[in-house]
């Protein structure tokens, strides 16, 4: 795992992830607007994916300039953070003609992320640096430090070269940058829910756990789209274990707040850092399932051990 | 208060396929999963050498497809040439969220909800 993931990163050349720090919406605006006015005028493709509120701020003030700029409200693109790489961030680079020099402002952490959401943001804000080593991009990534707990700063500081400081427009160096301790810190274990419903499957029940899945899904209040999403995700996870995690499974349904969660653990090891947040070329055959996962689920908590990966991925009621 | 279910009962769904009368294409019916791939992947790669302008994949009895069913699908759309196209009928839900997601736009599949 840490060789896997120490891989992964490397030199940054073309590619620039700077954290802007902010209190205000002052603050904020002065440091983005000028971001997004200088790709504009650069003939940069230039792209906004924030919180709605903030998204707003920067409609407003950018006036008719915001019809040239992609911009994505990051609650709802990025609500399951990893989905921001694959759904938001390469998807947009990827869009341009190659070589094309992109900017983009990425907003994943903010007040109110919960406590289970929050692992899978540092991972992602760290896994950004792997995911676009080396190509021509900037992706500025703003924090509410007047309202984000300070260990969440923090961690800004290890996932981000470099830093600006609040009401300032100068980036510094982020002495702290280590990605691969952050994604190996919040790789957390994710211990078995004692109430969960538990079917243990194998090649000949892969049909059988999907709908076991289904069936309490459905008995937990979910509905329509998302029951059909339940039924992929088991399908890919349980079908993954059957072919890369040693044979066989468990999978386990519950109900947490607001959601219906879907768990399956094998004896498997997921070694590729970035599995599940690269998009695959049109022309390869397979490796899309925990792509998918990822892009359905409204959240996705991976644990890489050294015995086994689970995958837990949650379904809003 | 833990519910246990261990083990699975009953038959593994297979994958049934059936000609169409009067048309080019098939009637499936079942689903498309790990243990039905390669059932599949044979009614794809036939549907491919078929010369018809369409060909026609009548799913209203498939009750699930895999992802990696559809991308089954959008390579062996892929590989058709001069116009031709497969006719999906009444695909299950997860074939339509799946290409959707992943192959938005695939050339040569036509989806009919009819």
């Amino acid at each position: 795992m840490t060789a896997a993931v120490t891989e992964a990163f490397g030199p940054l050349d073309a590619f620039a992830h700077p954290a802007l720090f902010y209190r205000d919406e002052q603050e904020y605006l002065d440091g983005t607007l000028p971001f997004v006015r200088d790709g504009l005028e650069a003939g940069e493709p230039v792209a906004v994916a924030v919180p709605d509120k903030n998204l707003d701020l920067i409609r407003d003030a950018l006036g008719d300039a915001a019809g040239s700029v992609r911009l994505l409200d990051m609650r709802e693109a990025g609500r399951n953070p990893g989905r921001i790489i694959p759904g938001v961030l390469l998807a947009f680079a990827d869009a341009q003609p190659a070589g094309r020099r992109v900017r983009i402002i990425g907003e994943p952490v903010w007040a109110g992320r919960s406590a289970t959401e929050y692992p899978a943001c540092a991972q992602h804000e760290a896994l950004i640096n792997a995911a676009f080593r080396g190509r021509p991009a900037t992706i500025m990534c703003p924090y509410d430090v007047a309202r984000l707990p300070e260990h969440m700063v923090a961690d800004a500081y290890a996932t981000h070269p470099a830093v600006i400081q609040p009401g300032t427009r100068a980036e510094e160096a982020s002495a702290a940058y280590a990605p691969e301790d952050v994604v190996l810190r919040y790789n957390e274990a994710l211990p078995p829910v004692p109430e969960a419903l538990t079917f243990a499957f194998e090649s000949d029940s892969l049909s059988h756990a999907r709908h076991v899945a289904v069936g309490e899904g459905a008995r937990l209040g979910l509905v329509g789209v998302k029951l059909d999403d339940l039924a992929l995700a088991t399908a890919e996870l349980t079908t993954n274990s059957v072919v890369h995690g040693g044979g066989s499974g468990v999978l386990r349904v519950w109900s947490e707040d607001g959601y219906v969660v879907c768990e399956v653990r094998d004896d498997g090891r997921l070694g590729d850092a970035l599995a599940g947040r690269r998009p695959v070329p049109r022309d390869q055959r397979g490796g899309r399932g925990i792509l998918l996962v990822n892009l359905i689920a409204d959240l996705v908590r991976v644990h890489r051990g050294d015995d086994g990966t689970t995958v837990r991925c949650w379904f809003a009621r | 208060m833990t519910r246990q279910q261990l083990s699975a009962t009953g038959p593994v769904p297979g994958l049934a396929v059936f000609p169409l009368a009067g048309q080019q294409g098939v009637r499936a019916a079942g689903e498309v999963g790990l243990t039905t791939r390669a059932i599949w992947e044979g009614v794809l790669e036939e549907a491919v050498r078929e010369g018809e302008d369409v060909y026609y994949l009548e799913l209203s009895d498939v009750t699930f497809v895999d992802v990696a069913g559809a991308g089954a699908l959008a390579a062996a759309a892929g590989q058709l040439r001069d116009g031709r196209r497969f006719v999906v009928r009444r695909p299950p839900p997860a074939l339509r969220r799946t290409l959707d997601l992943l192959w938005p736009g695939q050339s040569g599949i036509e989806v009919s909800t009819s």
